[in-house]
């Protein structure tokens, strides 16, 4: 007894009497990952699609509905009180307003996805997908959402129908974002672990190969005409220019700390990287692979450190940007022309992401630390409304 | 045998406390990083409060309010919904009423954060100490064990302290995990109270 004793005080007393290091699972947490047996998920998730709730009405639904009703309308003039009144209940069930689509949120710490309704600005349903779900985007089709799930180290497919997850992509270890050609053919999904991007053929859900970037890949974003991929490592701080014919590196851009996500123009003139800790976002002219502006924000009462730039949203006209400044809890509304701010609206907590609905009328932000995602009215600049989501909202993407 | 069990993991345990992120602040125990302050820019994008700075303190109405509102016990849907209707029911004073609710919000939160963050450090240092003792009454407690003839007495009475000092430890341990969540929820309140004073200012 007294040899296995001395035993455990040898081992617990090292490095000259300092305090011995943690014994594994007693520290003070390390992050948030927290990886449970893979197997348990899964069969959870299974659980949540068999339980099969009724999806909400679709956009298309809506719009099918009220086509019949215009159609019935022209066709019988005489009747149209009459009819009106048999169809309101009918439609009354359906909601009224056009604009409806349908955004899907990752939920990193509650490892859930919150669907929410752009009618009734409400979560509509909340999604059981693996752990550390972050990097969200729909397919082009906008038949499926595909969700990296870092801790699980592949990319759910989710069924935009049955809102159930039916499928997996094959990534490298812990995917955290992903970017697809305009053809919605090829997926590129950052893994933040060794050093790689995948390149996966969407149709055949297959792996095609490896690009060696630089460490903790970060940002992706793909040059309309697809043949170039942008890239941003954290630790390296570079923008890395990828080649999506030879899937070579072409050309590295050094930006400022920790650059975290990348940005085309729609006229591909410009790429715009948000580096968090540097606190800026660095333009760079794609053809030279130079630095040739910066945008620079400043917050009455704000120390420098806490605006973080993560997230870039660009209207299609080019005209105006939105960044997430992270703790600073604004998104700065920028003139791209003049690369000044012209705006900050105060939104939620850490915001990170976002996405604008199709019609550009509202743009979607994910706000980590207040646990929601707040709604901008686009003309107005105005933030109409927030909606609680799950716990440390990342990512959102919404229905083509 | 149970004893030293107990203790080689006291003594493993305090390692995690002694372990600082943030070399400033070197009594901080929760990985969430140390922000001293909130400051006001990042929760408040309404008009400038320099005009309203502790008045709120001399209105009984607003400061039974931010008591209420700043309670961890009220429900926060309850506190928005307090906030809304008090704020509806001021009309032409609406704007310094909703000045003074969110200085005198602003203030009391902060103030029950820091103090919220010197409890932690406090218990942090404590812990640190209680660390020490556990593994030098150990030692302690090895060497009387090795001594023949050996007093029963004296080492029934040694464990037995040394069982309960674990317990506590352990039992601390535990309880500051939960604590480190506490600031970002006041964090959370705060600006979630402010978000809805903001929306009905407009």
């Amino acid at each position: 007894m007294q040899a296995e004793m001395s035993d455990v005080m040898r081992r617990s007393r090292s490095r000259d009497g300092a305090p011995p290091l943690p014994l594994a699972g007693e520290g003070w947490g390390e992050g948030i990952s927290t990886k449970k047996t893979p197997l348990e998920e899964q069969a959870l998730s299974r659980i949540a699609s068999l339980d099969a709730m009724r999806p909400p009405p679709q956009a298309g639904e809506v719009k099918q509905a009220r086509q019949q009703l215009q159609r019935i309308e022209e066709r019988r003039p005489l009747h149209k009180l009459m009819l009106r009144l048999s169809l309101f209940g009918a439609l009354a069930l359906v909601a009224a307003p056009a604009h409806a689509f349908i955004a899907y949120v990752s939920n990193e710490k509650s490892n859930t996805v919150s669907v929410i309704d752009t009618d009734s600005w409400t979560v509509t349903k909340t999604i059981k997908v693996g752990q550390r779900p972050r990097g969200i985007d729909f397919t082009r089709d906008g038949k499926f959402v595909m969700v990296a799930v870092g801790d699980d180290d592949t990319i759910q497919v989710i069924d935009a129908k049955t809102q159930s997850v039916v499928d997996s992509l094959p990534s490298g270890p812990d995917p955290e974002l992903f970017a697809q050609d305009a053809a919605g053919k090829i997926l590129y999904v950052a893994n933040e672990n060794d050093n790689t991007v995948t390149v996966i053929d969407l149709e055949k859900r297959a792996r095609l190969g490896d690009i060696q970037v630089g460490v903790e890949p970060e940002g992706m974003t793909i040059s309309p005409d697809g043949k170039t991929l942008i890239n941003t490592s954290e630790t390296t701080n570079m923008a890395h220019f990828i080649d999506t014919s030879s899937r070579q590196i072409v050309a590295n851009v050094l930006v400022d700390a920790r650059p975290r996500f990348a940005e085309f123009k729609h006229d591909s003139s410009e790429v715009w990287v948000s580096s968090e800790i540097g606190g800026t976002v660095s333009i760079i002219d794609p053809k030279k692979h130079e630095v040739i502006g910066k945008v620079t924000f400043e917050i009455p009462g704000l120390r420098k450190e806490a605006i973080q730039p993560v997230g870039i949203g660009m209207t299609k006209d080019d005209k105006t940007a939105f960044i997430a400044l992270g703790p600073a809890n604004r998104i700065a509304v920028v003139d791209v022309a003049s690369r000044k701010v012209t705006k900050y609206l105060l939104v939620g907590q850490r915001v990170w992401h976002m996405a604008f609905t199709p019609d550009e009328k509202y743009l979607l932000t994910t706000n980590g630390v207040s646990n929601d995602v707040s709604v901008i009215d686009i003309v107005a600049q105005k933030v109409i409304k927030t909606i609680q989501v799950g716990e440390l909202p990342w990512g959102v993407t919404i229905a083509p | 045998m149970k004893v030293w069990l107990l203790a080689a993991m006291a003594i493993a345990l305090s390692g995690t406390a002694a372990r600082a992120a943030d070399p400033r602040y070197p009594d901080w125990p929760c990985t969430q990083a140390k922000v001293p302050e909130i400051s006001l820019a990042a929760v408040w994008a309404g008009p400038p409060l320099d005009d309203v700075q502790n008045k709120w303190k001399d209105d009984a109405r607003i400061s039974a309010l931010v008591a209420k509102l700043s309670a961890r016990k009220t429900p926060l849907e309850e506190a928005e919904k307090s906030v809304k209707e008090y704020l509806a029911a001021s009309a032409s004073d609406k704007t310094t009423n909703a000045k003074l609710l969110f200085a005198g919000l602003f203030d009391t939160l902060n103030a029950q954060r820091s103090q919220v963050m010197l409890g932690l450090e406090r218990v942090s240092r404590k812990q640190r100490e209680a660390a020490d003792k556990i593994r030098e009454e150990t030692l302690e407690l090895q060497a009387l064990q090795g001594v023949t003839p050996r007093d029963e007495a004296k080492v029934e009475a040694l464990s037995n302290e040394l069982i309960w000092k674990t317990r506590i430890f352990e039992d601390r341990h535990k309880v500051v995990r939960f604590v480190c969540e506490v600031p970002t929820a006041i964090d959370q309140r705060l600006f979630a109270l402010g978000r809805v004073i903001q929306q009905e200012m407009e």
